[in-house]
């Protein structure tokens, strides 16, 4: 304890031995101090490995406004003849009246592309980003006529409702729990919903969520986005994109 | 103590004190933000508003741990009362570092939608019944509005004009704000990242805030019921609380009588004089002050009042308590009604020991 003449008056001069004290105590606290930050920060999450890439690419293709904004472009990828990319706009905006008038077209588009677990999606530029082209030959716009749809049966996945845009690179980590606020304003935006599924591995794998007759899901499932749920859906591959056909009521929170 | 306001009565020591705050502050800060950005590299980078926003918000969650800490810190060592001096500016400095904390998140996870971000903020999850999607940024926004009238009315202004019993129960409202973070953390970042380091350390932090708080809590309870034993020996008006002898010169003692009010007693120039124990300013515990250029002095802040009247010297103005007191023998004894604040009281003077 200090001793009888150690006494502490803030505007008088520090008494010697409680100067000393209080050294160690501001050494201590700044060491301590160092070593929380330090540790803390060495204790976050892999928050994966999505990718928003530098500068605009162009992509030639076949636009559709359903279920969502998205084109389908001629791929030269192994084993993907056709590529289904997701258009997006500027922040936490969908694409839908960008590509007003273009549904069903062969139309450019153009913006920056944001990748992972397989799945492109596209931000279109603040203007020019969609125009009617030409330039695809009649075999390679034969080929875009109509999607390749293979049902595969009905699924039970456990994972979560993400906004593709975030989980994809637009922000790290951009998935769980502390990103559930700005996943809904997403969703909600016009940004597609997809799920992130789990299996008993860990392994991810991502799905583009419709309703029941491949249509864009409505605002039901907001009160459901980044949480931990259970899904029980129809499964089918549209060309090179897996699709949950997903009933708003067979969401069960985990 | 002033007699008039003034935005900061700066000296050396505050001055020391918020710059080791705010050094402190950087310190954390810049090594959070480097041990992320070394951590995840390329692809797997975090983003740097997500970096900033934890950064920030383990900053200020550190500080209010501190600023908890401090007080029972300083009732079990003496020694720490000089953390306490400045835990004002302290205070503030986390709600500062909170609201960077909350401005970063509301804007960048609530910003860039068709809703406003405020709208954003109290309506994108109303989960309330569901535990795990319980929505934790409303418990940070009230934690966050706690802080902010704690910082807004930490100046002596407020202290004065609230009057200090009003003012001390509205900044005990902190601890509330405490209990609102633990939540804040433990259904949000905790549901997500889910590193026994960081859920550990949110444990230790509740124990050690409610552990201290428990150990100088106990400590004050075994003095008071030491003291309300003092009641039976109640002759008339005046209780017996002490012998002269338990009181070093120019020093004080404290004495709880029949659970009542503590009461100061200060020995200095031969005499015994009593005061209430509470300092007119934050409530400091004026019996384990001294006698500092024929004043007592509060050991929290330095306040003075002449022992013999509780007056502040002049120019100041702050008046306390003073009770009656006489020395009967070498015991002590005092009448445990207080006397309106200021009122003179002759000290009671100490007949000379020819036994020692």
């Amino acid at each position: 304890m200090a001793d009888a003449a150690e006494f502490y008056v803030g505007y008088l001069r520090m008494p010697t031995r409680l100067a000393a004290f209080l050294r160690w105590v501001a050494a201590g606290l700044l060491l301590a101090t160092a070593a929380i930050g330090w540790s803390l920060s060495r204790s976050q999450n892999d928050p994966g490995d999505g990718v928003w890439q530098d500068g605009l690419q162009t992509f030639v293709g076949r636009v559709a406004a359903a279920p969502y904004p998205l084109i389908r472009v001629p791929s030269d990828r192994p084993g993907k003849p056709i590529e289904t990319i997701l258009l997006v706009s500027q922040g936490k905006h969908g694409a839908a009246e960008r590509i007003a008038g273009l549904d069903g077209r062969i139309a450019r588009v153009r913006g920056t592309i944001l990748e992972r677990d397989g799945v492109r999606l596209l931000e279109l530029t603040e203007s020019g980003a969609a125009a009617l082209d030409e330039s695809l030959g009649p075999v390679e716009q034969a080929r875009l006529a109509t999607p390749s749809v293979a049902p595969l049966g009905t699924v039970t996945f456990y994972g979560e409702i993400i906004d593709p845009k975030c989980y994809s690179g637009a922000m790290k980590p951009g998935e769980g729990k502390t990103h559930k606020a700005c996943a809904t304003l997403c969703i909600a935006g016009g940004i597609p919903p997809m799920f992130v599924a789990f299996d008993a591995a860990g392994r991810r794998s991502v799905y583009l969520l419709t309703d029941p007759h491949g249509r864009a899901l409505d605002d039901r499932i907001l009160p459901y986005v980044a949480d931990p749920v259970e899904i029980i859906a129809a499964l089918e591959r549209c060309d090179d994109l897996y699709v949950l056909r997903l009933d708003p009521e067979c969401i069960r929170r985990r | 103590m002033s007699v008039g306001y003034v935005t900061v009565q700066w000296n050396r020591h505050k001055r020391v004190y918020d710059s080791l705050v705010g050094g402190g502050v950087a310190l954390y800060l810049a090594l959070f933000i480097i041990a992320g950005k070394t951590l995840y590299t390329g692809a797997h980078a975090i983003s740097d508003e997500i970096l900033a926003i934890r950064a920030l918000g383990t900053c200020a969650y550190l500080m209010l741990h501190v600023v908890l800490c401090t007080g029972p810190l300083a009732r079990l060592d003496r020694r720490f009362l000089p953390l306490l001096y400045n835990r004002r500016h302290l205070g503030v400095a986390t709600f500062l570092v909170a609201l960077a904390h909350a401005t970063i998140a509301i804007g960048f996870y609530h910003g860039f939608g068709n809703v406003n971000p405020f709208i954003s903020l109290l309506t994108s999850n109303v989960n309330l019944g569901s535990l795990s999607a319980f929505p934790f940024q409303l418990l940070g926004l009230a934690a966050l509005l706690i802080l902010f009238l704690m910082a807004a009315t930490s100046h002596d202004f407020w202290l004065k004009n609230l009057g200090a019993p009003a003012w001390k129960r509205l900044h005990m409202v902190v601890y509330l704000a405490y209990a609102l973070l633990v939540l804040h953390v433990a259904l949000g970042i905790l549901q997500t990242q889910r590193s026994p380091w960081l859920a550990g350390l949110v444990g230790a932090g509740v124990v050690i805030v409610a552990g201290l708080h428990v150990v100088a809590g106990l400590r004050e309870r075994g003095h008071d019921r030491r003291g309300a034993q003092r009641t039976a020996r109640v002759n008339g008006p005046w209780v017996d609380v002490g012998c002269v002898d338990d009181v070093p010169d120019r020093r004080g003692m404290t004495a709880t009588v029949g659970g009542g009010e503590r009461i100061a007693l200060f020995r200095y120039d031969g005499c015994i004089s009593a005061t209430t124990n509470v300092c007119a300013h934050q409530g400091g515990p004026l019996g384990e002050g001294r006698i500092i250029d024929g004043c007592v002095t509060c050991p929290w802040h330095g306040w003075q009042y002449r022992p013999g009247d509780g007056q502040s010297p002049p120019p100041f103005t702050e008046r306390i308590a003073t009770h009656r007191v006489r020395v009967v023998g070498r015991r002590i004894q005092v009448d445990p009604t207080p006397l309106a604040p200021g009122t003179a009281v002759t000290p009671a003077r100490i007949e000379e020991d020819h036994h020692g």
